[in-house]
């Protein structure tokens, strides 16, 4: 305010001038009509600043201050609803932005009034200053106002910036030269060729939303579809994690819809299932949720910052809400009216990946189906645990894959066998697993080394120290392995298991380096079994320990390779029931 | 130069895709005031040189028109357009009342309008001009933008009516372009129509 008091002097001015304050002013809201969009992320920057600029380089401060005073004024009448102290700072903003460019310029030996190509030094230093004030004081605005946000000193959005601002020093510089070639002339040509390419160029972004809506959305429901849910979910479940917040995933499954579609025609079906969408899409309106449809009639709501809790008094709410909607046909389904069956999961510490989410919605929602439809339940891990003739068929099926070792490395083949026993035994011990984690640990015990059956026989045979290449094949096998069992989705439970047996509490594992609690509990268990069989038995690559002497050393490493609680368990378990038997051998 | 405006308005609208129907669709309030006020300006326009009262009180009556069209403006503020239409005329309502009720010309902006003209604004006797001089209040608002070539018409006119005449477009777009058009719709609704699973 002080400094446009002091450096603005209306009234020496001819009223030539003044028209060209006019047409100046009228060109920034022009160009702040038609700022210049960007795809693919809609940057926008706006072109009003090379209008500033090459007016000081041309007519000197009081001009540019007078523009950006008339056009204040024309922002405060036609953007009201915007808080008057907002325009106020916007205004000082420019004041302080403006005058800081024009006495660095003045600084810096730049003449005013016309422009010198052979000395281009000065512009550059102003408009350097321009843009660091800019910067600084936004930066200040978002730090007073409490919401410094995310990523604003990141390294691209400075580069973006920078390219934005060589643009406008570019431009001010053309209508700089046209300006004092052309006057009028000049400055309507530039304003037209802006104008136009703003035009263009927003053109462009709607063709480019258009067309990754395409890929986002699916047609029917105008939901997102599958692909895009899976990566909203893998990007929300690494943030929540890291921010350690919240997160909950819920299927909805349509009850009785084959049944629908049979009485009514796929036709009817396909209008049910768009008006259920926009049922979905209504009631997560104004919420951070993200719906889509996850396949045929299941439906997937991903929620950001919500506890399970919340979303089950959401959901439950939800599903009242649709028994009593109405839709034509649905007097013909068992339940006569509209209904679905939902699963509700909610991120643990020990998950490691989003998929272990969404197979616990998943079991979460057969469970719904299975307590008679028309419900919501939240994952339990008690209500879910496989069945005894199940596990027997599981088994079976992991035995065979385990007995390709007896020909190819007969080492593993009893390695896994020694181990699948020890859990079998140590997990019935252990009382705060449920019946399902018992089989899982089990089952996992037996296939956790599948994968070096990709790795060659000579590496595996081999007598002597490994080499270090060697070595890096060996740590492949948790890769592998989670390869292979992937496979059939059954088995998915084990995948963990597969994958990070070799994880060390301290983090200094490997595949992905993982620390404390962020290592799912069975991992952490199996890797401690897996150690000491290892330790104990006679392998090519190094020497045997007794079980005294391997239960020392994972005493030594609890707390950096293993997890101190477990591994004291495991101690325990192997001196009340190894030790006395191993000692029996020795005697004999 | 209020003519200019609407001709280029309905021309830009055609071209955006718009439609003269629209304009069929104007609902103004008090509409009527709009005609009349024109007839009354055209009628002092020619009477004031030939009845004497006339143009003694011709610039009263250009205030008060302007008045009224105020305060039809304002009670149209809702439509597009017409905030900017309304800041427009105040602006030149704010200068002709400054002025005795006469806008006040630019001699210099004038030059190229002929002497004749030059001289009639010095004397005071064009219609519901003067010239600017040092007394003048706020002289910056007053007829001082020269239209000359590439521009097809020569003119002086105020920033006034320059913002009138964007509000007026505004307007006219507005109108021609919210015509409801045919087709479109459909064309949408077949390519939703598609197959679906199951």
């Amino acid at each position: 305010m002080y400094i446009f008091a002091t450096e603005v002097d209306i009234h020496s001015q001819s009223l030539k001038d003044w028209v060209l304050v006019y047409i100046l002013t009228g060109s920034v809201v022009l160009l702040n009509l038609f700022p210049i969009i960007l795809p693919p992320k809609a940057n926008s920057f706006s072109m009003d600043s090379a209008v500033y600029l090459a007016t000081l380089f041309l007519y000197g401060l009081n001009f540019a201050l007078q523009v950006l005073f008339i056009f204040s004024v024309i922002e405060l009448y036609r953007n009201q609803r915007m808080s008057a102290w907002r325009h106020l700072f916007n205004f000082s903003m420019y004041c302080l932005m403006i005058s800081g460019a024009y006495y660095s310029f003045l600084f810096f030996n730049g003449d005013i009034g016309k422009i010198n190509v052979h000395h281009l030094f000065p512009y550059l230093i102003s408009l350097l200053v321009y843009f660091s004030i800019n910067v600084l004081l936004i930066f200040l605005f978002f730090y007073f106002i409490g919401q410094v946000f995310k990523g604003a000193l990141e390294l691209g959005v400075l580069k973006e910036a920078c390219v934005g601002y060589s643009v406008t020093l570019l431009l001010s510089m053309v209508l700089a030269i046209l300006l004092s070639e052309e006057k009028y002339f000049g400055l309507s040509l530039f304003i037209i060729l802006v104008t136009i390419l703003s035009i263009v160029f927003r053109k462009f972004l709607e063709l480019y939303q258009l067309v990754s809506n395409r890929a986002n959305k699916d047609h029917l429901t105008g939901l997102y579809n599958h692909g895009f849910f899976k990566e909203t979910l893998k990007e929300q479940f690494s943030d929540c994690k890291m921010l350690k917040q919240p997160l909950t995933l819920a299927f909805l499954d349509l009850d009785d819809f084959k049944k629908y579609n049979d009485r009514n025609g796929h036709l009817q079906g396909d209008r049910l299932l768009a008006f259920f969408g926009k049922l979905l899409q209504k009631a997560v309106e104004g919420t951070s949720f993200t719906v889509a449809r996850y396949g045929g009639e299941e439906f997937a709501i991903l929620m950001p910052n919500t506890t399970k809790e919340d979303a089950y008094a959401f959901l439950n709410r939800l599903r009242k809400e649709v028994n009593d909607t109405y839709f034509e046909g649905v007097e013909h389904i068992p339940y006569r009216c509209l209904s679905f069956s939902c699963g509700i999961a909610e991120m643990e510490k020990d998950m490691h990946e989003s998929d272990e989410l969404i197979h616990r919605a998943d079991q979460a929602l057969y469970y719904a189906k299975a307590q008679g439809k028309n419900n919501v339940q939240l994952y339990d891990k008690h209500n879910m645990s496989l069945d005894e003739i199940r596990f027997k068929q599981d088994l079976e099926a992991l035995e065979q894959q385990v007995k390709f070792f007896l020909s190819k490395d007969v080492y593993t083949y009893r390695h896994s066998k020694r181990v699948f026993k020890y859990a079998l035994e140590f997990g019935s011990r252990l009382d705060e697993l449920t019946d399902h984690e018992r089989q899982t640990l089990v089952l996992g015990a037996l296939i956790h080394d599948i994968g070096k059956i990709e790795v060659p026989r000579d590496i595996l045979n081999k007598r002597g120290k490994l080499e270090k290449h060697e070595w890096e094949i060996i740590k492949k096998h948790v890769t592998w392995g989670r390869e292979i069992v992937a496979a059939e989705k059954r088995f998915d439970d084990l995948l963990p298991l597969v994958e990070l047996h070799h994880e060390r509490y301290d983090g200094k594992g490997y595949p992905y380096g993982l620390k404390g609690e962020e290592i799912p509990k069975l991992a952490r268990i199996l890797c401690i079994i897996d150690s000491f069989d290892a330790m104990t038995t006679e392998r090519p690559y190094q020497p045997t320990k007794t079980f005294e002497e391997a239960l020392e050393e994972i005493e030594r490493c609890a707390g950096t390779q293993f997890d101190p609680v477990y591994a004291a368990k495991f101690i325990a378990f192997v001196r009340k029931h190894y030790l006395p038997l191993a000692e029996m051998e020795q005697l004999n | 130069m209020v003519y200019d405006g609407i001709i280029l308005s309905l021309l830009i609208g055609w071209f955006r895709g718009g439609s003269l129907k629209g304009l069929a669709n104007m609902k103004l309030r008090g509409g009527w005031l709009f005609p009349l006020l024109l007839a009354v300006q055209f009628a002092v326009f020619f009477l004031q040189e030939r009845v004497a009262w006339i143009a003694k009180m011709s610039n009263g009556i250009f205030l008060l028109v302007y008045i009224i069209g105020l305060v039809f403006l304002w009670l149209n503020r809702h439509q597009p357009g017409f905030p900017v239409i309304f800041a427009g005329v105040l602006l030149n309502f704010i200068v002709m009342a400054l002025n005795g009720g006469r806008m006040p010309v630019s001699i210099e902006a004038a030059q190229f309008l002929g002497r004749e003209y030059i001289e009639a604004l010095k004397a005071g006797m064009y219609g519901k001009h003067q010239a600017i001089t040092s007394e003048t209040l706020l002289p910056f608002l007053g007829d001082i933008i020269p239209l000359s070539p590439p521009y097809p018409r020569q003119q002086v006119i105020s920033i006034g009516d320059v913002v009138m005449n964007v509000g007026a477009f505004l307007f006219i777009q507005h109108l021609m372009l919210s015509a409801p058009r045919h087709g479109a719709d459909d064309a949408e609704n077949e390519t939703t129509a598609a197959p679906a699973n199951q």
